[in-house]
């Protein structure tokens, strides 16, 4: 059946193109038969042209005012007909008031990127430095989203049982070392899966893959003399568009398929992913910045803007995006719904996700319309949401973050208790108990379940695990910033010496902190996330805010590998032990009772004595037991796991609880002992001799399984 | 772009030369188009003097195998550069194709599953 909507009613003024008035929905640029619908909002233009450029040519080929009767609304659309879409780059001309005290700052001289563009040229291949002549640097260029899927879905691993990897696209494998034949892209992600199935991982947690600058405030170390680039990428160009540069086919243009390609290929393994998202600010930065897009389509809208039009900042980035205005609200709805929908992307971490509960005059809001809408979206329905629950304007809202049952926290206060506990920090007992069990005192009281606490002990703000365990205090001289960047509170300890060190004690010491620390973060109740490159002790040399450190700094060295094999098997055991025993991956909160009549309750605190734990200020030790009987609610059989941490610097006998007759204590792991005995496979953990005590080295973690046949 | 076809062995043979992009890619539909509404067919693409495939040239290519497979036909491909099977790989299109040296191996192939 022929449509009667499909044929051209204009003729362009240069009689080159057809036109015909366009559709307002969807917004952004989509291919129909014949031809081309853009549609693009402003509410404050006067008029708006469209500007056809060919692929990287400086200078549009063809420049089409939107006619009067080619607007609805606040919206300019229409369709042209017959274009090359493959070779075209196009992008807008707006024209209205400049009146900087009422928040408008249009400027029609300048081209603008469209809000909606899916594909963006001008950084096509990572790090080549751009034609800074070109007026026009980040170029909307017409997606092809018919993609084959060959039956993929988003996998729906429920939150509680995943395993999240953080990592950035270009760091995880464009060190020299990596050995793939793509270095630092999608692809070369794609060519470590096999790699990350051994790790065991279930998830992996991208950093900023939406297109982004790196050259945005590029400059020279003053101590290395290496170029400091914008690496890490929290600064969107657009919203709708992955980084043509983490693609090997990016200069090709194809990174859609290469990135649709990666997460089909996860998914095939068993392999989540979750995008970290950046809805707080973009790269046009504070009223210097350049014109990308927002700024001069509609700069009241998108941005939160002081009584006398500057721009807030809350999110120490220059600019904050009004994320409360609908129009805008309706931008991010869009942008995540086609992320999950077309992407087929199983959920989203949310950085300084607090912005986006502020109104528009940056007041915090008690119920945000925005978080709202997302937590009953029905396409973001199974999507995991994530959010780091502060901001760079002094929000902090772990444990209060407004979450309506769906959304889950990056919890701070776990890194930071767990780092107190593990260097031995007096008066951590009590904190500790919370988090181990989910953090409770946090999430308990609005009834979010333990899987609304995202356990970390490290991420990619701030120190990795091995310069955790070797540096006291931040090293980041080659950042530039005279080291005023980068987070104080570390909680770190160096173990006895600052830096590398050849000394083996220290080194031994070092690697049990390690084991330590994912030993606890893996028995804790809630989601664990570790951090690329920690499995094998990656250092950044002290660094702590590696932002813009595009070297081997940031990038993942993978020789470490083999000289830390230890580590790694530790991990990959740790990590399978896990997913074998659901009594520690409860969705909900413990009862700390027997409601199953199992004869233990689901948790038992104990400590150098059996059934009575040290709550006092200067305990350094602490026990618990998780009763096989009330895994997942009572609702399946598992073995029951008891774990004692002495993170006090001598040995402690600790006397076990005493199971039932059947059942007998078995060591699953100890990180006081050598590598192989530090941890042994699940189902060949070795039978206790004594039942009744165990000595628990110095800052060492043990882990005993109780089983056994009635 | 030149297309040229031929028939060996009860086979369609079409050699694609030089770059299937934006420019050409229709008018390469159009010669191709043709052999995929009969049931059956056996048709070797040969992209030896194929330069490079843009996206909208592997998205024809895919529809021809797809369109094929629902006719019991088959498609293979033959003489692709390295580069060309490199991006084919990564943009996650190769999961759909035979790939073959030559047209001779591709229709040795089509014998064996005759």
């Amino acid at each position: 059946m022929y449509r009667v909507d499909l044929h051209p009613t204009h003729v362009c003024d240069c009689g080159k193109f057809r036109l015909r008035m366009g559709k307002p929905l969807p917004f952004g640029a989509t291919i129909v038969p014949g031809g081309v619908n853009f549609s693009v909002y402003s509410h404050a233009a006067t008029s708006c042209k469209l500007a056809l450029f060919n692929k990287h040519e400086p200078k549009p080929f063809c420049v089409i005012p939107f006619k009067d009767e080619f607007r609805i609304g606040n919206v300019f659309t229409m369709v042209v007909f017959d274009l090359d879409h493959e070779n075209l780059e196009y992008g807008f001309y707006m024209d209205g008031p400049f009146d900087a005290r009422e928040g408008h700052r249009f400027d029609k001289t300048k081209v603008l990127m469209d809000p909606y563009a899916k594909v963006i040229g001008g950084r096509d291949v990572w790090g080549k430095t751009p034609n800074w002549d070109d007026m026009y640097q980040h170029r909307a260029r017409i997606c092809f989203d018919d993609f084959d899927w060959e039956n993929d879905h988003p996998l729906e691993t429920p939150i509680e049982d995943l395993i999240i990897y953080e990592m950035h696209v270009r760091g995880f494998t464009q060190h020299s070392s990596s050995g793939v034949k793509h270095p630092g892209t999608f692809s070369g992600i794609r060519e470590k899966i096999a790699y990350l199935k051994e790790l065991g991982v279930n998830c992996v947690e991208l950093m900023p893959i939406h297109e982004f600058d790196e050259f945005e405030n590029s400059r020279t170390s003053p101590t290395t003399g290496k170029m400091l680039m914008n690496y890490w990428g929290y600064s969107n160009v657009g919203f709708f568009a992955p980084k043509a540069g983490y693609a090997a086919t990016g200069k090709f243009g194809m990174q859609v398929d290469e990135c649709k390609t990666l997460i089909r290929e996860l998914h095939k393994n068993g392999i989540e992913v979750i995008l970290d998202v950046v809805f707080n600010h973009t790269a046009e930065g504070n009223e210097r910045g350049p014109y990308i897009s927002y700024r001069g389509i509609d700069n009241k809208t998108y941005y939160l803007l002081t009584p006398d039009g500057y721009y807030f900042n809350f999110s120490g980035c220059g600019n904050t995006l009004n994320c409360n205005n609908p129009i805008v609200r309706n931008m991010i709805l869009d942008c995540l719904r086609y992320w999950a929908a077309d992407y087929h992307v199983d959920g989203f971490r949310f950085d300084l996700a607090s912005i986006l509960g502020r109104d528009q005059n940056g007041a915090p809001m008690h119920s945000p319309p925005l978080l709202e809408t997302l937590a009953f979206d029905p396409i973001l329905g199974k999507c995991k949401l994530i959010a780091e629950a502060w901001d760079a304007g002094g929000l902090y809202q772990v444990g209060c973050f407004p979450a309506w049952g769906r959304w889950a926290e990056w919890n701070g206060k776990y890194r930071d208790d767990l780092r107190k506990f593990l260097k031995g920090d007096a008066g951590m007992v009590g904190c500790m108990a919370q988090r181990l069990q989910g953090s409770p005192d946090l999430y308990q009281g609005q009834m979010r379940g333990a899987c609304a606490s995202v356990n970390f002990i490290t991420a990619h703000d701030g120190f990795t695990l091995k310069d955790m365990v070797s540096f006291n205090d931040k090293h980041n001289e080659a950042n530039g910033e005279n080291s005023s960047d980068g987070c104080n509170d570390n909680y770190s300890w160096n173990c006895g010496h600052e830096g590398e060190t050849d000394d083996p004690r220290i080194n031994r010491l070092r690697i049990k902190q390690m084991k330590n620390a994912v030993a606890m973060l893996l028995t804790s109740q809630g989601t664990p996330m570790i951090l690329s490159g920690d499995e094998m002790a990656n250092t950044q040399f002290g660094n702590n805010n590696a932002y813009c450190q595009d070297n081997e700094i940031s990038w993942i060295d993978w020789g470490l590998l083999g000289k830390n094999r230890e580590l790694f098997d530790f991990f990959s055991k740790m990590i399978a032990f896990r997913r074998a025993h659901p009594v520690l991956r409860s969705r909900t909160h413990f009862q700390n009772r027997d409601y199953t009549g199992s004869g233990f309750a689901d948790i038992s605190w104990h400590g150098t004595q059996a059934w009575n734990a040290d709550w006092s200020a200067q305990a350094r030790t602490l026990a618990f037991m998780l009763c096989g009987g009330h895994a997942k609610g009572g609702t399946v059989k598992d073995n029951t796991i008891y774990v004692a941490m002495n993170m006090h610097w001598e040995m402690r006998g600790f006397e076990l609880p005493k199971l039932h007759d059947w059942m007998s204590w078995h060591v699953s792991v100890n990180t006081d002992a050598v590598s192989p005995q530090d941890i042994w496979e699940v189902g060949k953990e070795v039978k206790l001799k004594n039942q009744s005590e165990f000595l628990v080295g110095p800052r060492s973690v043990v882990i005993l399984v109780g089983k056994g046949k009635r | 772009m030149e297309i040229k076809t031929t028939t060996k062995d009860g086979a369609t043979i079409i050699q694609l030369s030089g770059s299937l992009d934006g420019n050409t890619v229709n008018e390469a539909q159009e010669k191709i188009l043709p052999f995929l509404s009969s049931d059956k067919i056996s048709l070797v693409l040969d992209l030896k003097e194929c330069s490079y495939i843009s996206s909208a040239g592997l998205r024809l290519l895919l529809m021809a195998a797809k369109q094929l497979s629902t006719q019991n036909g088959i498609l293979a491909l033959s003489g692709l550069s390295a580069e060309i099977k490199d991006v084919m790989e990564m943009t996650g299109f190769n999961n759909f194709f035979k790939s073959f040296e030559s047209v001779a191996a591709a229709l040795e192939a089509f014998k064996k599953e005759a």
